[in-house]
């Protein structure tokens, strides 16, 4: 009754400290003797050996730069002081789970390990826990939460973001706990077997291991834990690119609508500035809701912003073109009607065949 | 040939055939570059490669001097006492084995008879001189070598020594195998590397060593023509960028190939033992796509300002052909096809507006329109008969 209550306690704590998911482990205070103690019976520092799967990423937040998924974390070690007979375990090891487990889990030593990035509260975690004869122990945390990881939207819609959970080790310093994964670690850092997402595809999970910078000069071990998430650009050209490129076509429509007999413009050049300012207020109307919807896009460059900005040059390129040309006929008053004719028919086709080609390029540059 | 239409033509195709020759030997130059760069990225991954199984050799040679060398040690092989031996280093073997990825131990009789092996106690006995030729050179010699080698239970990197008693005889030798697992991936965490090792499966089954190997090793989706995956840091991956062609190839290959929609440039290298026979390869990837990423980029951009250099130099040929001289000399013809049918009503307009050498044009037509007319009469007499 008291162990359980005690191993309530410890997991209570740990659930109840925002922005971490800490293990219960009681080694700092316990003796060395204890079992709760580092197992140092194989040396410095104590191997963790450890793989992620996602079991479920239930939704992406742009926006907020976080996502809500079901992850396993394994962490495995030996602790010689926990061998036992094979006959105490037919089917090969002991296994505990839930209470029974977190009741264990404050008997013996388990790593400090944090789930870093999480933001917030878990909303559920549950453990599980196996003894081998030999002494080695595997400790299984799933963990429903929401967590932080960094967007780059540079290559947007072509872009692969990675999803990542942060695997520190809290308290020991990478002299005394190094976290490592090997090939069947790897083999179980799976991706989801399906997706309820939409504009996304799931690839592949891939580790990284990171120190982190822990009290008193000390290094951590981590490891990186990363889901590559490919974007399904078809969504987003419909609701982005579409009306984005759309747009473009406002300035160049102010050049095309009007036309020259010998050297004078037909159509008065006010007119035209309507339907350039007309196109101003649509490309800033259609950057405040990208904004609102995506708001990563507007925080750095991508693809989106600078399609924004062909916009917005385009359209500079129209209203001087309509002052220089259709307004004030300055290249008639310097180089004649011939001249003015000739400018007009080259910008005619040069400039939507040069915003377009550049429109273009960002998008193949957004796919290289 | 129509002047009006073939002379923008040909000016603008020039043009055109310029910045393009222009862009193709910049895009040239910057592909050049990014090459040299990758290719310096092929030479650092050989480079580490070699410089990390070197020392992995040292260590395993220095571990093997330094056991060799204990009194104790030498004085139970001396006696050839087997439990005395295996009580002296079975402790260490151990330790050896858990932390520092030591995978064999064995004690050897001239030529190569086993005499223990810390790892498989049980065994022993057995001549090795077939196949464990630096064993056999290390007696003949009686100095110490290191090489990369198949034995008891799979390939390690070995360190073998010469043992003598306490009188300085020669009695046999001492080798110590270290696994590939641990040096692998160590270079993986400390490169990022991603890695694998291939061992000739006739060599692994004709000496039949596949009964101290792990079982799982020898399975079809290890099997890559006549190599089987001995150890790699990340088999899905791998096994998508090496595949039976590669490893058939030449005993040294790069190249680069895409593997979950990464790039990664792949340096296949062929292991030898110390007789020089090839026992396996080994593949090591890194990501190129930072570089590729940056040679893609690069030929979008190169190819947009190409395409603006030509339309702009396009734009200034047709404003000045056609606007300063075509138009206006269109526009002059009509005026004069108009006075030699007698219409003298319509002056050269904005004249002021056009070029110098148009302008002479311009006040000719001028002086020929308002020129006094000769009469009818007179003209009619002179032409008359």
């Amino acid at each position: 009754m008291r162990s359980r209550f005690l191993a309530g306690l410890v997991l209570s704590f740990a659930l109840v400290v925002p922005g971490y998911a800490e293990l219960a482990e009681a080694a700092a205070a316990a003796p060395p003797d204890s079992l709760r103690s580092l197992p140092v019976g194989k040396g410095l520092p104590v191997v963790v050996r450890m793989g992620l799967r996602y079991v479920e990423v239930a939704s992406i937040d742009e926006t907020e730069a976080a996502y809500t998924a079901t992850v396993d974390l394994r962490l495995r070690w030996q602790d010689l002081r926990l061998q036992y007979p094979p006959e105490s375990a037919p089917q090969g090891f002991l296994e505990f789970r839930e209470e029974t487990a977190a009741a264990k889990m404050a008997e013996i030593w388990t790593p400090a390990i944090s789930l870093s990035n999480l933001s917030g509260e878990p909303s559920q975690q549950t453990h599980g826990l196996r003894i081998f004869p030999d002494g080695r122990v595997e400790m299984m945390l799933r963990t429903t939460a929401t967590f932080e990881t960094p967007f780059e939207v540079e290559r947007f819609p072509f872009d692969r973001q990675r999803l990542q959970v942060e695997v520190v080790s809290r308290r020991e310093s990478v002299q005394r706990l190094s976290l490592e994964f090997e090939q069947d670690d790897l083999d179980f850092s799976r991706a989801p077997d399906s997706s309820e997402l939409r504009d996304w595809a799931p690839g592949v999970v891939s580790l990284k291991r990171d120190f982190v910078n822990g009290w008193y000069g000390e290094d951590l071990s981590g490891v990186t834990v990363s889901l590559a998430m490919q974007r399904r650009a078809g969504s987003s050209a419909a609701l982005i690119f579409i009306p984005l490129l759309a747009s473009l076509l406002i300035p160049l429509l102010a050049i095309w609508m009007n036309r020259v007999e010998e050297g004078e413009f037909q159509i008065e050049a006010f007119e035209l500035a309507n339907v350039i300012v007309g196109g101003l207020f649509a490309v800033i109307a259609l950057n405040f809701t990208l904004n609102a919807e995506y708001g990563t896009l507007g925080t750095s460059d991508n693809t989106v912003r600078r399609l924004f900005a062909l916009n917005y040059l385009a359209l500079a390129l129209s209203l001087i073109v309509n002052l220089t040309l259709f307004r004030f006929n300055l290249p008639m008053r310097w180089f004649g009607r011939y001249v003015q004719e000739q400018v007009f028919l080259f910008l005619s086709w040069a400039v939507p065949l040069l915003v377009l080609a550049t429109a273009v390029a960002f998008l193949l540059v957004a796919m290289a | 040939m129509k002047f009006q239409r073939s002379a923008p033509r040909v000016l603008i195709f020039s043009v055109a055939v310029v910045v393009i020759g222009m862009a193709v030997l910049s895009n040239r130059l910057f592909s050049g570059l990014t090459s040299a760069v990758e290719q310096d990225q092929f030479e650092l991954i050989r480079a580490l490669w070699s410089f990390n199984l070197t020392a992995a050799e040292n260590r395993a040679l220095e571990r093997a001097e330094m056991i060799a060398a204990l009194p104790a040690v030498r004085e139970a092989f001396a006696a050839r006492d087997r439990e005395g031996l295996l009580a002296q280093c079975a402790e260490m073997f151990k330790r050896q084995k858990e932390r520092y990825g030591v995978d064999q131990a064995q004690f050897h009789f001239p030529p190569a008879v086993s005499f223990l092996r810390l790892h498989a106690p049980e065994q022993h006995g057995d001549h090795q001189d077939q196949f464990r030729p630096m064993v056999v050179a290390v007696n003949r010699d009686l100095f110490s070598r290191k090489e990369s080698a198949i034995a008891g239970t799979g390939p390690a990197i070995f360190g073998v020594t010469p043992m003598t008693d306490a009188a300085g005889r020669h009695i046999g030798s001492f080798e110590l195998g270290m696994n590939f697992g641990p040096l692998l991936h160590a270079l993986k965490a400390a490169y990022r590397l991603e890695m694998a090792l291939f061992i000739e499966e006739q060599a692994l089954r004709q000496l039949m060593f596949a009964e101290g190997l792990d079982p799982d090793v020898l399975t079809e989706q290890n099997r890559r023509g006549k190599y089987i995956k001995f150890h790699s840091t990340n088999w899905a991956l791998m096994k998508e960028l090496v595949s039976e062609g590669d490893l058939s190839g030449p005993a040294e290959a790069q190249y680069i190939r895409s593997a979950q929609d990464v790039p990664y440039g792949v340096v296949l290298l062929t292991l030898y033992n110390n007789a020089g026979n090839p026992i396996g390869k080994v593949a090591m990837a890194r990501d190129f796509s930072s570089s590729r990423a940056a040679a893609g980029r690069s030929l979008v951009w190169q190819g947009l300002l190409a395409l603006s250099g030509i339309v702009l130099l396009a734009g200034v040929i047709l404003i000045v052909v056609r606007g300063l001289l075509l138009r206006p000399l269109e526009m002059l013809s009509q005026q004069f096809v108009k006075l030699a049918e007698g219409r003298r009503d319509q002056p050269v307009a904005e004249a002021e507006t056009l070029c110098d050498e148009m302008q002479a044009l311009a006040q000719a037509h001028e002086r020929l329109r308002t020129k006094p007319q000769p009469f009818a009469a007179d003209t009619d007499k002179e032409v008359s008969p």
